[in-house]
C-alpha cells in the first residue's frame, strides 16, 4: 500500500486503533509505536477519545466456563511459578491477613464522635442503594486510602459466613490496632474485628447474614491495641470501601 | 451496575502485583461489556468467548504497564480486547457483510444513557463531532471501530477503490480529531 498525502502521525494512528491497518502495514506501525513517544501519544488519545463508541455496545455475559478456562490456565502458570516463588519467599504485600473474632462484637448501639458520624453516613449516602443480601451471595469490597493506592481487599462470603482481607501493603501503626467496621445505610458501625496476622478467619456475625440489610460500607479506623474500648470507632478512618456483588 | 472507575483503577494496580482475587473482581466488572465488543466484531459467540479468554489473560500479564495517566482501565482493557478480536477476524479471512447499520443510529446509541464509565462530557463531545463528520466517512469511521471492518471490507460495500477508502477515513479522522480538541 502506498502513502498518501493525507497520512499524517496522527491518521496513522487512528487507522491502528480502529483496526484498519492490515498485514504488513499494521506490523510496521506496532514496531514504530515501540519506540516512538509521539505514536504512543497519539494512539492513547485515539483509543480515550473514542471509548464511548464502545461503551454503547450492549454488553453480553460470558459463560462461565470462560472464568474457569483462564483460572486454570493461571493455575497452571502459577504452578510453573511455584519452584521460583518459594525460593523468592512470599511477598508480604500479597498475604492473606486473617481477622481474629473480636471477643466483644457487640454492645450495643454506640454513639459515635460527631465528625466520624457525619463522614460514614455521607458516605453511605452517596454510595446509593445495593441489592438486598441473599442466601450464598459473595460480596468484595474494595477498600483504599483517600481513593489513592489499594490496600485491603475484603470479601465476604455470606453463605461460607467468613470475612476474609487481602492487604496490600496496610500495616498497624505502632501500638496500634487496625478495626473493621460494617457500616449499614444509616446505621452505626458494627465491628468485624481487629485486622490481626495468623489468626482464623472471621465469622460473621447476623447483621451480614440478614436479608434486607441494604448494602453498606467496609471501613477500617486505627484504634488502640487491641481494638476500641468503647464498641464503636474512635480513632481516624485509614480505609473505607462499598460492598459490591460478585457474579458468581 | 454502575462500573465505577477509581475502583477499577484500584483493581488493576492489585492485579498488576498478581493479586488474584481483584483480577476475578475486574472480570466480574467488565467481562459482559467485553464480550459485546468482542463478539460485535467477530460476530461468533463461541470464537467470542475464545477471545474474551486471551484478552483477560493479556491483562493478567500486562496489568503491570497500565498507567493511569494512559486512560481509563477500561479504555486500555477494551483496547487490548479491540486488537486481539480485529487480529482473530482478519486471520479468518472473510470478507463480512453485516447488515448495514445507519451510521445515525450509532450516534443515537451514543447518546443514550451510557454505561456508567464513560465520562459524559467526552461521550457528548465525540457524538457531536461525528455528527459533524460527512457520509460515508463517519460510517466508515463506525464500522471500522465497532464492527471491525477492514478497507478491503469498506471497499466492498461502498462499492469503492481501498485508496478512496483510505482517504476517507483519513479525512474523517482529521476532522474528527480537530473538532475533537476544538476549545
Amino acid at each position: 500500500m502506498t502513502s498518501t498525502a493525507s497520512e499524517t502521525p496522527m491518521t496513522r494512528a487512528g487507522e491502528y486503533v480502529l483496526g484498519t491497518l492490515a498485514g504488513a502495514e499494521c506490523e510496521a506501525f506496532r514496531a514504530a509505536l515501540a519506540t516512538d513517544p509521539v505514536l504512543q501519544a497519539e494512539v492513547r488519545e485515539w483509543e480515550r477519545r473514542l471509548a464511548p463508541l464502545a461503551g454503547a455496545i450492549a454488553p453480553e455475559s460470558p459463560s462461565p466456563a470462560v472464568w474457569r478456562a483462564i483460572e486454570s490456565r493461571l493455575a497452571a502458570g502459577a504452578a510453573a511459578q511455584a519452584a521460583e516463588a518459594v525460593t523468592a519467599g512470599e511477598k508480604t504485600s500479597a498475604a492473606v491477613i486473617r481477622l481474629r473474632r473480636s471477643v466483644v462484637l457487640w454492645r450495643g448501639v454506640a454513639t459515635v464522635a460527631g465528625a466520624l458520624a457525619a463522614a460514614l453516613i455521607l458516605f453511605v449516602a452517596l454510595g446509593g442503594r445495593w441489592p438486598a443480601l441473599e442466601q450464598g451471595q459473595e460480596f468484595v469490597a474494595v477498600v483504599n486510602r483517600g481513593g489513592d493506592l489499594p490496600a485491603l481487599i475484603v470479601r465476604v462470603d455470606t453463605q461460607g459466613g467468613v470475612v476474609t482481607i487481602r492487604a496490600l501493603g496496610a500495616e498497624a501503626p505502632q501500638g496500634k490496632s487496625l478495626e473493621l467496621w460494617y457500616i449499614g445505610a444509616g446505621k452505626a458501625p458494627k465491628s468485624l474485628g481487629v485486622v490481626e496476622n495468623a489468626s482464623g478467619p472471621i465469622v460473621i456475625p447476623a447483621v451480614l447474614r440478614q436479608a434486607g440489610v441494604e448494602g453498606g460500607t467496609i471501613a477500617v479506623t486505627e484504634e488502640p491495641k487491641g481494638g476500641s474500648p468503647t464498641g464503636g470507632p474512635t480513632g481516624p478512618i485509614v480505609y473505607s470501601g462499598k460492598l459490591i456483588e460478585v457474579q458468581r | 451496575m454502575l462500573i465505577e472507575r477509581e475502583d477499577l483503577s484500584v483493581l488493576m494496580v492489585a492485579v498488576a502485583k498478581g493479586d488474584r482475587l481483584a483480577f476475578k473482581h475486574l472480570y466480574d466488572r467488565t467481562s459482559a461489556r467485553l464480550l459485546g465488543i468482542v463478539r460485535r466484531i467477530v460476530r461468533d459467540r463461541p470464537l467470542a468467548e475464545e477471545v474474551l479468554q486471551e484478552v483477560y489473560l493479556r491483562i493478567w500479564e500486562r496489568a503491570g504497564t497500565y498507567r493511569t495517566e494512559a486512560g481509563t482501565a477500561l479504555s486500555w482493557m477494551i483496547s487490548i480486547a479491540r486488537h486481539r478480536a480485529i487480529d482473530v477476524l482478519r486471520q479468518r479471512k472473510e470478507i463480512v457483510l453485516a447488515p448495514l447499520e445507519d451510521g445515525e443510529d450509532w450516534l443515537e446509541r451514543v447518546a443514550g444513557p451510557g454505561d456508567g464509565e464513560t465520562d459524559l462530557e467526552d461521550r457528548d463531545r465525540l457524538r457531536h463531532c461525528l455528527q459533524r463528520l460527512e457520509e460515508p466517512q463517519r460510517s466508515c469511521i463506525l464500522l471500522a471501530y465497532c464492527d471491525g471492518y477492514s478497507r478491503d471490507e469498506l471497499a466492498t460495500r461502498y462499492e469503492a477503490p481501498v485508496n478512496t477508502i483510505k482517504t476517507w477515513l483519513h479525512r474523517g479522522l482529521a476532522v474528527l480529531r480537530s473538532c475533537l480538541e476544538a476549545p
